[in-house]
């Protein structure tokens, strides 16, 4: 907007002196005013009052930025912090897996090695490297053979009790048969009674308990031991449990042992040599 | 128009005064903001809106410093005078003109200030000549720039915008 002529001074310079002259008077105010501790007047506190808002807004923006700037940093550490900590969780867990392993494997092993000093037999640890007990024939793969003392007959056991025997060895491998086997019996007795019989594999995963008379003692839960008798298992070694005891239709009851071993998770099997008795006394056994 | 301009460039002004203030302090120790405000309106020639553009802006930055009231609004005054007085009457133009006038007011401005704090008030101002240099520089670099911006966006030259439509 155009300043109207008329209004003009004529003299700019002098009501530039004056203004000069005015700002030199207040400047001399405020510089007394100064030192006797009211450091502003008021004409200066009026400018602050009223421009104060530009300073509060860039103060205000600024400190939103530096916020904003600072969350954003914090934000990009602490996903960098997530990253590293789920890094090493993920560490840590397969870690821990790994020790649970070995402490599992310790504490396998420990009760195998505590069962195996049970016998008077010489014995050795093998590791199961085949399973097949899904088929009418069980059987398992061990990793020791006849290079590492592994006979036929030897008896196969872990730690919750007997497994099988060698039915075939080779010079690194040795093949069990399990008890479950459909072939397979072994001479066993009832722990509570003593009462004598013969377990015998059914291809399935129960067991059948034979030659036990109707009248004897036999009760669900019974334990069955090995019992000695048969020339290749030692005597003592847990089969199983009584899940089933039923009066047959002869002179015989129909027991149904459940084993002692889950076979669905062998893994380290203790290898017991057992004494083998002469072929020419087995040949004269009735 | 032209008054609203010189508020828009006086709120900038206190704007970037208070945001060198607030995130780096020794800045306005290298340049001053309200002196281009200042000499780009009083290259329009008009010795009263000159003289008035002074004391505003020199009142802003006074309140905003901790200068005695005044200091500023004087030195400035002085320099739009000068600035006006010449320009009413050789009406110079262009961005050569401009960065001559601001350099000049730069001097004259920390000339002013220099005399009223360390003669008149006995107070001593520290390394006046290398600061005056390194202000008279800086200040001289951004208000070019600022010049060229405004000529730039405003398609005009600025100073035509501020130029009295009476002669002095």
């Amino acid at each position: 907007m155009a300043v109207p002529t008329d209004v003009i001074p004529r003299r700019p310079t002098l009501l530039f002196i004056v203004v000069l002259s005015l700002l030199f008077f207040l400047m001399s105010v405020s510089s007394r005013t100064r030192y006797v501790g009211e450091t502003r007047t008021m004409f200066e506190r009026t400018v602050m009052t009223v421009f104060s808002p530009v300073p509060k807004f860039v103060n205000w923006v600024g400190g939103t930025l530096q916020d904003i700037h600072h969350g954003y940093v914090d934000m990009r550490r602490a996903v960098n912090e997530n990253v590293d900590l789920r890094r090493k969780v993920g560490s840590l867990t397969s870690e821990n897996l790994k020790l649970r392993q070995s402490a599992s494997d310790l504490r396998r092993l420990r009760s195998l090695l505590a069962y195996s000093e049970q016998f008077d037999f010489e014995t050795s640890m093998a590791q199961t490297i085949m399973l097949d007990t899904a088929g009418r024939f069980k059987s398992i793969i061990i990793d020791h053979g006849s290079a590492d003392g592994v006979e036929v007959n030897d008896v196969v056991a872990n730690a919750n009790g007997l497994v099988g025997r060698v039915v075939l060895t080779t010079k690194d491998l040795a093949k069990v048969q399990l008890v479950t086997d459909n072939n397979c019996s072994v001479g066993s007795l009832v722990e509570r009674t003593r009462r004598q019989g013969v377990v015998r594999g059914t291809g399935g995963s129960l067991v059948q308990m034979l030659d036990i008379p109707s009248l004897a003692d036999l009760q669900p839960g019974d334990r069955i031991l090995t019992a000695g008798i048969d020339g290749i298992y030692p005597k003592g070694i847990p089969i199983g449990a009584v899940v089933r005891s039923e009066p047959g239709q002869s002179l015989f009851k129909t027991i149904t042992v459940k084993p002692a071993v889950d076979f669905g998770t062998i893994e380290e099997v203790i290898v017991i040599h057992t004494r083998k008795i002469p072929p020419q006394v087995v040949r004269y056994t009735p | 128009m032209r008054w609203l301009r010189f508020a828009v460039g006086l709120l900038l002004a206190l704007t970037l005064h208070s945001l060198l203030d607030s995130f780096y302090p020794n800045a306005l120790a290298f340049f001053n903001p309200y002196v281009i405000l200042v000499i780009y309106y009083s290259m329009g020639g008009n010795v009263l809106g000159a003289i008035a553009a002074g004391v505003l802006a020199g009142f802003v930055q006074d309140a905003f410093s901790n200068a005695p009231f005044g200091l500023h609004a004087f030195s400035l005054t002085v320099c739009a005078y000068v600035v006006a007085s010449i320009n009413a009457r050789l009406a110079l133009r262009g961005a050569l003109a401009f960065g001559a006038c601001l350099g000049g007011a730069v001097v004259v401005n920390e000339l002013v200030i220099y005399v009223l704090v360390n003669i008149l008030m006995k107070q001593r101002i520290e390394m006046f000549e290398q600061a005056l240099l390194v202000k008279t520089i800086f200040t001289l670099l951004f208000g070019m720039l600022v010049y060229q911006l405004l000529t730039l966006f405003l398609r005009e030259e600025p100073i035509a915008a501020t130029r009295s439509k009476t002669a002095w």
